[in-house]
């Protein structure tokens, strides 16, 4: 650090001299001290150069000191376009600029500024369009160029989370309308949230002169954010950045790797101004800084912002700023005031005292470099004669430090999010806002008061809003000053073009005037035109310190008031977040059946079906296909077990229960005899295909209905929905998570379900196929049915959840003599293929009718009604569109089809296969396949598009393929 | 109680390999086992007034629902609460509450053994159920973790989008909602003086639910306890 940049205390209120940083820039070693920031250590090491500007790669250094501009953009090892004035520094850190060829100090980029004139506004446009197919030439040129940083492409993600917050009023920005808002509602009950950005509470009191002597502010600040630190109803959070407003005061509130989701009833934003620069050649200098940035550095960081300064005013604030330069042992060479006639307050009046230079009626005209290049050296100040025109005659003045005072815009994008209107007030050369969302107040400086007792009263009014909405008090509030007759800031034209141009009004983009000035002459009127058009307002500071001067150019330029050209839009983000804020620590729940643990620990290969974890197969996934034909071959010849805990259950219980499920699948099930199950199929009002299950009734009054895993919830859904409408006497109950099941498949499973199994009558005749029944297995409660999806003697058998391990630790010791062993959800499928069975959304889509799915067999077709029964008898009516077949592949060496291949005639898609596999019962490819009618017959072929284009011819066969006679299953 | 007698229960808290490899000492409880303690009492009695977890899965549980559900349990001499969304403590330290004007959860205190839900679950078996009474196997269909301590509401404010501050949710108050994406019913009830919420949720991502409150419970160095040191409360 040097010495003589360094201000002795009370300057430097954030930083703690006792504790030396030191961290790296550019590969060089700097020291600073705790509470510093990259950009007020590297200006305490006389190092002022940050980046290079996007277009021209100028040398760009501190602006706002306040991380709002993209002059301080910087790259971080895992962080590129981390902004230096609002990142803290810390031992070790590693800092770059950014956007340079060669070295930041010789940026060979910045040749590009000599052949600017070559590259005017809208040139992407004309440039690159023409002649057709040039663009493809371009392109991957410009994307080399675009962008700033780098992408850590090694980076591994951090942790960000995120945590809801709940309060009865937030109010964002903790200046002195801030502090005093929260204060206030605080006072009257209220639960208050207070966030700021920055490090302190304070804003503006921490680094501006409000007095003479400058103890006001200081002494103000001391008492307001002493009593909101006492106060128990306020919740101060600095560091913290509201990112948005949404609706209902929803408002994503960012403090390091976390996203606050609050909300509140009530809102205030106490947002603050934007300070605004002045627009002439080389405006852009390093050394050319807001004047509030020239408070900040001293009163926040200890740092002198040079050593010569010159300040170009319009307002009385630049003399604020000129007494804190002299107190600070700055040597003010100038006051340059654009205003003719200034009205002096007692702070100006008493910098006028000083005997400095004070140039009234004139205008900083140029700046200019020192010997290095890469910093001001000197200003030069003309007469102004008119608006944004200056007289010929030249004073140089030799500074390296300019600091500019020319007005402000209120930081109106929270507001406008909310819907907020922001216009501009022609008589005060002010934005103004108006309008805000419900619920929501402005107060202070973003509401146009300027002078520090307005401030407060203001805060105090929109308090007193908010706590009436809250019904914490009934006070009357002061009536709103009238803003349009308030003391202005803003000088109405800091304006001045050049001969050479290079007069920043953006300086994300390096728009100059002439850019936005040519956008209009191009035929781009409208601000947002003019926006789109010349890419003013789009860059990383979202025209925060452009949209002012753009609308004073558009209107001056196309002859309209600025009132009457309007602005731009504001939408949320505030500033640039981490993709991680957004994305980190999200929820992705995953369901377990109690006998997960003993998948994995026989070895099975788990799949994700929805949230749950089904086994796919036992063994390793380089024999997969093994695995799997072992695991049909062992259910086909022997006994088998699988988990079918995700299968949905669902318990309709109540007088009408049989009545209900008439209504709501398509069979018939008032005659369903208890102690039976019975297939139900779902179809949708369209009477499209939607779930299938198994009606178990174990009582008059009571049924158990399966549904598909992924499908059971909608189902659910749609019994609550339907019986809204019937108003039935039964009570629909999801159990899916309360049973969990397997079903033991196989021609000795009835020998190993007796082993545990004494209370039930396990033989044919008194448990027939489609039979149910209620025990215990292995001393366990539990509803037996017998089903055969996979098309053999099997049982189903479902126990309470937690009771799921034992049951299936029994039935594997119970099994053991048996040679049984545990299969997977890809036998099963390819075991159900077999037997011919459909799987719903495998083998239906949103189209399928239970014709096409050879499913008219589950309609009954005599009932009055059912869900989508209207739809199916007039679908009936028409001439089908598709069938879903069976189909085998003979040739054994032709590539086995896969799902969603193509069914072809000739070179015409008409239809898809839906489901295939080799069966290791029938030793050949078996499948189901969508094809056209005249191809459904059995004997048909047709020809599927397989693997790597090669065309498969299949043939129709009859359904189902194994054990056509169902004896397997009726054992 | 050893870990492996864990396992020669028919009923199994599905976290209960967790709990092994927490260090976890073990007792019987209804019909399953219950973590008593993975560390020294006192410990667990001090983070129970910070932060803490618990899972209460292994004890009775049920539910009532239809139209007869209220005058069927009242009948059997339970306290309902007033309204929907409230839950009342009965003598016998019983957990009730009541889901909407019809729907019943019955839990039971920390021994496991309290005579209303005792009755409840025992009704289940019982095929004379006044009409219009349809049980709920809430023991099965929804696990039961604690989440107690001061911080406790901290922590939920990571994971659920309801306001839960204790004085803006009162003892007894019942939330119907979402904690880390799972539905759930989440009840305040204290333990003494210690606040709790009781979060009642999906059995199957038990341990997703686990593992995301106590990954939410981190920065407050919060942990797992058994249910001795809620007993102690």
């Amino acid at each position: 650090m040097s010495n003589d940049v360094r201000l002795p205390a009370p300057f430097g209120s954030l930083i703690d001299r006792d504790k030396t940083i030191s961290f790296r820039f550019e590969n060089k070693t700097y020291q600073g001290f705790a509470g510093d920031n990259i950009a007020s250590a590297l200006a305490a090491n006389n190092q002022w150069l940050l980046s290079r500007s996007f277009k021209y790669h100028r040398p760009r250094g501190a602006l706002t000191m306040a991380g709002q501009d993209a002059n301080t953009m910087i790259q971080l090892p895992s962080d590129p376009n981390a902004l230096a004035d609002r990142v803290a520094i810390s031992d070790g850190l590693e800092v770059m600029g950014q956007n340079y060829s060669g070295s930041l100090n010789r940026d060979s980029g910045a040749l590009l500024g000599l052949v600017a004139k070559f590259l005017p506004v809208g040139f992407y446009y004309k440039a690159f369009f023409k002649p057709r197919g040039m663009w493809e030439r371009w392109a991957p040129l410009i994307r080399k160029k675009a962008g700033l940083g780098v992408i850590d492409q090694q980076f591994q993600p951090e942790y960000f989370d995120k945590q809801y917050q709940f309060y009865d009023v937030a109010v964002i920005g903790a200046g002195p309308a801030g502090l005093t808002a929260a204060l206030a509602a605080a006072k009257a009950g209220a639960e208050v949230l207070l966030v700021d950005e920055n490090p302190s509470l304070g804003g503006s009191l921490n680094y501006s002169r409000l007095d003479a002597e400058g103890e006001k502010a200081r002494q103000l600040r001391q008492r307001l954010v002493a009593e909101v630190l006492a106060s128990d109803n306020i919740t101060a959070m600095t560091n913290a950045t509201c990112n948005g407003w949404f609706a209902d005061n929803w408002l994503p509130i960012i403090r390091g790797k976390r996203l606050y989701k609050v909300r509140a009833k009530q809102t205030i934003l106490c947002v603050g101004a934007l300070e605004q620069q002045a627009v002439f050649h080389n405006n852009d200098l390093p050394g050319v800084i807001m004047s509030s940035a020239a408070q900040r550095l001293m009163h926040l960081y200890g740092v002198r912002p040079g050593k010569t300064a010159v300040i170009v005013t319009g307002n009385n604030d630049g003399y604020a700023a000129a007494l804190d330069l002299l107190d600070a042992g700055v040597e003010v060479k100038a006051i340059v005031d654009l205003r003719e006639q200034p009205e002096y307050d007692a702070v100006a009046k008493k910098a006028a005292s000083k005997g400095l230079t004070i140039k009234t009626g004139h205008a900083v005209f140029a700046a200019h470099k020192d010997r290095s290049g890469l910093h001001l050296g000197s200003v030069e100040v003309r007469k102004i004669i008119r608006q944004g025109v200056c007289g010929d005659q030249s004073e140089t003045i030799l500074c390296d430090t300019l600091c500019m005072a020319v007005g402000y815009t209120p930081t109106y994008q929270l507001v406008c999010q909310g819907g907020g209107q922001l216009s501009y007030n022609d008589n005060t050369s002010m934005f103004t806002l108006t309008n805000c969302p419900q619920n929501c107040q402005i107060a202070g400086s973003v509401n146009s008061h300027w002078l520090i007792d307005d401030v407060i009263a203001d805060a105090q009014r929109a308090a007193i809003i908010a706590s009436n909405a809250l019904g914490l008090s009934n006070e009357t509030p002061d009536q709103q000053l009238d803003i349009s007759l308030q003391h202005s800031p803003n000088f109405s034209w800091p304006i001045f073009a050049h001969p050479k141009g290079k007069e920043f009004v953006d300086f994300d983009e390096d728009l100059q005037i002439a850019d936005i000035i040519n956008a209009t002459r191009d035929g781009y009127e409208h601000i947002q035109l003019v926006k789109r058009y010349s890419t003013c307002g789009m860059g990383p500071s979202q025209g925060r310190h452009s949209a002012l001067a753009t609308a004073r150019l558009v209107a001056a330029a196309t002859n309209r008031t600025v009132a009457q050209t309007g602005v731009t839009t504001a939408r949320p983000p505030f500033s640039a977040e981490h993709l991680a804020h957004s994305a980190g620590r999200s929820f992705y729940p995953a369901r377990r059946s109690s006998m997960h643990y003993r998948h994995l620990e026989a070895g099975a290969q788990m799949l994700q079906a929805g949230a749950w974890y089904r086994p796919a197969y036992y063994g390793s996934a380089e024999c997969r296909e093994a695995c799997i034909n072992s695991e049909v071959n062992n259910v086909r010849t022997n006994v088998g077990l699988v988990d079918v805990s995700t299968l949905g259950g669902l318990e309709v219980r109540g007088p009408d229960a049989a009545e209900f499920l008439n209504r709501f699948y398509t069979f018939g099930f008032l005659k369903q005899p208890v102690g039976r199950a019975r297939y139900a199929l779902l179809t949708n009002e369209a009477g499209v295909v939607i779930d299938d299950g198994v009606a178990c009734r174990f009582g008059e009054q009571h049924y158990y209905v399966t549904a598909t895993t992924g499908g059971v919830d909608r189902v659910y859904q749609n019994m609550l929905k339907w019986n809204a409408q019937w108003r039935l006497d039964v009570d629909i109950a999801n159990v899916t998570s309360a049973y969990c099941g397997v079903n033991i498949a196989g021609p000795k499973a009835r020998d190993v379900l007796r082993k545990v199994c004494s209370d039930i009558d396990l033989s044919s005749e008194a448990f027939p196929y489609m039979g149910v029944r209620q025990g215990t297995v292995a001393g366990i409660a539990a509803r037996v049915i017998r089903v055969g999806f996979v098309g053999e003697l099997g049982y189903e058998v479902h126990v309470p959840q937690h009771c799921g391990e034992a049951l299936w630790d029994a039935l594997i010791e119970a099994g053991a003599e048996q040679g049984i062993k545990p299969f997977g959800i890809e036998a099963q499928r390819v075991l159900r293929l077999e037997k011919g069975h459909i799987i719903i959304g495998q083998d239906t889509d949103a189209m399928s009718t239970p014709a096409e799915v050879q499913m008219s067999w589950a309609i009954a077709r005599q009932k009055p009604f059912f869900v989508g029964s209207r739809s199916i008898q007039e679908l009936d009516k028409l001439p089908a569109k598709r069938s879903l077949v069976g189909f085998v592949v003979d040739n054994l060496s032709a590539p086995i089809p896969l799902e969603s291949h193509l069914v072809l005639n000739g070179d015409r898609m008409t239809g898809r296969v839906t489901s295939c596999h080799f069966s290791p019962t029938l030793n050949k490819p078996v499948g189901l396949a969508y094809v056209e009618p005249d191809k459904a017959e059995v004997g048909s072929r047709f020809t599927i598009k397989s693997s790597g284009g090669v065309m498969v011819d299949a043939l129709v066969v009859e359904l189902p393929f194994y054990d056509p006679e169902t004896q397997r299953q009726e054992l | 109680m050893s870990a492996t007698t864990v396992t020669a229960a028919l009923r199994r808290s599905q976290l209960y390999r967790r709990h092994i490899d927490l260090g976890g000492h073990f007792e019987q409880v209804a019909e399953s086992t219950l973590v008593s303690h993975y560390r020294s009492i006192e410990e667990e009695r001090a983070q129970v007034k910070t932060l803490a977890l618990v899972d209460l899965s292994a004890l009775p549980r049920i539910g009532f629902k239809g139209l007869g559900a209220p005058d069927w349990a009242a009948a059997q001499g339970m306290t309902l609460p007033a309204q929907p969304n409230r839950a009342t403590l009965q003598d016998d330290g019983t957990l009730i509450a009541r889901l909407s004007q019809t729907e019943l959860l019955i839990a039971s205190n920390l021994s496991g053994a309290s005579t209303h839900s005792a009755v409840a679950v025992s009704a289940v078996a019982d095929t004379t159920l006044a009409e219009r009474v349809y049980s709920l196997p809430r023991a099965d269909s929804h696990s039961w973790l604690v989440l107690c301590g001061d911080l406790a509401a901290e922590t939920l404010a990571k994971v659920c989008g309801v306001d839960l501050r204790p004085h803006k949710f009162a003892n007894g108050e019942v939330a119907q909602t979402s904690i880390a994406k799972i539905n759930g019913v989440l009840i305040r009830n204290d333990y003494g003086d210690t606040l709790a919420y009781s979060i009642f949720s999906d059995s199957s991502s038990v341990e997703f639910l686990w593992d995301s409150l106590l990954d939410a419970m981190a920065e407050f160095n919060g942990a797992p306890v058994g249910v001795q040191a809620l007993r102690d409360c």
